[in-house]
């Protein structure tokens, strides 16, 4: 079984399934027959932000090859992890004159673009950028993935304690936003739990190393005893520094890390024996760019699609989920 | 100069190609991308790349003052790699008075725009007035730079919207881009003060030869601390034209804009006679810089490989630079 039709295969029992009452919009978006859809003589532009991480990658590849499966042509381009050249790219969709458009993340940077492209009457779709530009928006479903790292975060740490938090995108990313905020929410509900101030801020580019330094330096104002977990409110690639950090300060077993999206490479890091990297939650990126690559044949089919399609997620609790979940989403065993 | 005509005609052919090396990868870089690139010479495209190096434009014509004041020397002379820093220091504190503090447009350019200008004055005083090597002087006072934007912006990106700053994205007038009419202006500006006042003269001067200069009793200290004023007069500009092209301020930005600096800048260079850096070289350098970005995102080049050519189109032009000195004595 290649590795698209097993996560397509499993995207469609999770969504009638495991989460499906929270995914009715996924069940929504799910409903036109696959066999009708042709992007047969189109010219798809996907514009992804940067191919380095695992997300971004899968994502990217899910939409492309999705689109060639079709009979579409795909004009990609990748932004090196810059939102500035990432929006520059959207020019070229412009000049090549395509057909439609499909951009992965980006900032508010993007947003000029993606009018001029609507503008010159070729329709755009997001993922992970809500836009009133769009025609729809592909995204994994935001509002569980913050409620459930809440619930495990609490649950990690025994209801009370102190909690740092990388927090650098909820105000400019939309879907950071909503994960934060009702990661915060949930945390409400604990009242010995405190969110210790300042936020911190993780860069956007190699934000593993970015991500060490600042623990390193956030460990040594928080001596052992004083502070009893970090949380990456949207990602996971600077947990990776986190965990390093916490292992390198010898204050694994006094921390716990948690955070979001669950890529083979973080799923490795819980499964460890003893890992302070204690939950997660696992988004399907190749199945995200998938469905953005089948909305746009529906678009073309002359269906309408309802503004956001979510995808759903799968939560990580331990080395024994992490191993499981690995497995399930095509990644490999790991033992 | 003259030397090179009575060298023996194989070093003399030498000594050209090597200086034109840089030029002729470069027309040979754009023939390509004009032949190959779908529709690279469209005017819709040939539109988005002036208005995407409109800041770039306006930081390597404040850089190229500074080289010719200081020399281009690469490791001795004039540079400021600081520029970029200080512009994206400007952009953020204009965009934290904007978004996050509620001030207007003007109080948040009274805020941003004294900050670039006041990072040139401490740039003057560590060249001009303690006398450091500017290429370790600046490159400190980048990094301190990018720390306090760090500070001020808490390492955050930080959305604009602001109709005049809008206009200056999306606007233009008569044709030409807002932002590339910012950017000429910055041009006009620099270079009339450059290649058409005695100001301007001296400047050339000192930067050929500071003892010579110096000798002749041209205030070489004042001129060379003016030089990094202006040029931090630039990166204030382009402030706004990065605040602009990003509908706000993200952390990070000043670094692919500090390799296309330099880039734009002694690229530019290899466009004058005699292979020095001027004011309208840099100009046309980062426009033709933007025009290979542009270029390779068309033919779907990987975006690894783009910062490799770059990178080393910026070792080709300053070996040619080197080695045509040494030719040339």
């Amino acid at each position: 079984m290649t590795q698209s039709s097993f996560v397509s295969t499993l995207g469609r029992t999770l969504a009638g399934g495991l989460i499906g009452g929270i995914s009715l919009l996924a069940l929504a978006a799910g409903a036109a027959s696959a066999q009708d859809l042709s992007l047969a003589g189109k010219t798809i532009g996907v514009a992804v932000v940067g191919t380095q991480h695992f997300w971004d990658r899968e994502a990217f590849k899910g939409a492309t090859e999705e689109i060639e499966k079709l009979g579409g042509t795909v004009v990609p381009t990748d932004g090196g992890r810059d939102n500035q050249v990432h929006a520059n790219n959207h020019d070229v969709f412009i000049t090549r004159k395509v057909d439609a458009v499909i951009t992965i993340l980006g900032d508010a940077s993007v947003d000029p673009k993606l009018k001029a492209l609507k503008a010159a009457g070729i329709p755009v779709f997001t993922v992970d950028h809500l836009s009133p530009e769009a025609v729809n928006n592909t995204a994994s479903d935001n509002y569980f993935t913050g409620s459930q790292i809440g619930i495990l975060l609490a649950k990690a740490i025994g209801g009370k304690g102190k909690v740092a938090v990388f927090n650098a995108f909820s105000g400019s990313l939309q879907f950071c936003g909503v994960r934060y905020d009702l990661w915060k929410y949930v945390l409400e509900d604990f009242p010995e739990i405190e969110i210790i101030k300042p936020e911190l801020a993780e860069v956007f580019a190699n934000s593993p190393e970015d991500a060490r330094k600042q623990t390193l330096a956030l460990l040594e104002q928080h001596p052992k005893g004083t502070l009893d977990a970090i949380h990456v409110a949207c990602w996971d690639q600077p947990a990776i520094g986190v965990v390093q950090a916490i292992e390198e300060a010898g204050r694994a077993g006094d921390v716990v890390v948690t955070a979001v999206d669950a890529g083979p490479e973080t799923l490795e890091i819980i499964a460890e024996k003893d890992s302070p990297f204690v939950a997660n939650i696992a988004q399907q990126p190749y199945l995200i760019g998938k469905t953005a690559a089948e909305n746009v044949a529906r678009h073309f089919a002359g269906e309408k699609l309802l503004s956001q399609t979510f995808v759903p997620v799968i939560p990580v609790d331990g080395p024994e989920e992490a191993k499981r979940v690995y497995k399930q989403l095509g990644y490999g065993t790991i033992n | 100069m003259s030397l090179a005509i009575s060298a023996p005609s194989s070093r003399a052919w030498l000594a050209g190609l090597v200086s034109h090396a840089a030029l002729i990868v470069l027309t040979l870089l754009l023939a390509y991308l004009a032949l190959r690139a779908p529709n690279f010479l469209d005017a819709q495209n040939l539109t988005a790349i002036l208005r995407q190096s409109a800041p770039l434009a306006i930081l390597a014509c404040g850089l190229s003052v500074v080289v010719i004041g200081g020399g281009d020397d690469v490791v001795s002379g004039g540079i400021d790699l600081s520029l970029p820093a200080a512009a994206v220091l400007g952009a953020g504190i204009i965009s934290y008075q904007l978004s996050v503090a509620g001030s207007g447009l003007g109080t948040a350019l009274l805020f941003g725009l004294p900050a670039v200008l006041a990072v040139g004055a401490a740039n003057s005083l560590l060249v001009v007035g303690i006398g450091l090597t500017p290429l370790l002087a600046t490159l400190a006072t980048s990094v301190a730079v990018s720390g306090l934007t760090k500070l001020i912006t808490s390492n955050r990106r930080i959305n604009v919207s602001n109709r005049a700053i809008d206009w200056v994205r999306d606007g233009d007038i008569g044709g030409i881009p807002a932002s590339m009419l910012l950017a000429l202006l910055v041009f006009a500006g620099l270079a009339f003060l450059v290649h058409r006042t005695r100001w301007g003269a001296h400047l050339q001067a000192i930067g050929a030869s500071r003892a010579v200069a110096s000798l002749t009793g041209l205030p070489t200290r004042k001129s060379v601390a003016l030089s990094y004023g202006l040029a931090a007069a630039a990166a204030a500009v382009a402030a706004i034209a990065i605040l602009a092209r990003g509908s706000g301020s993200s952390p990070g930005s000043e670094e692919p804009l500090l390799l296309e600096m330099v880039l734009a800048t002694f690229l530019g260079g290899a466009f004058s006679r005699r292979r020095i850096v001027t004011v309208w070289g840099a100009l046309l350098g980062a426009v033709l810089v933007t025009a290979l970005s542009t270029g390779f995102a068309l033919l779907q080049v990987n975006i690894f490989w783009v910062s490799g050519i770059k990178g080393g189109l910026i070792l080709l032009v300053l070996v040619a630079a080197a080695l045509d000195e040494r030719l040339r004595r």
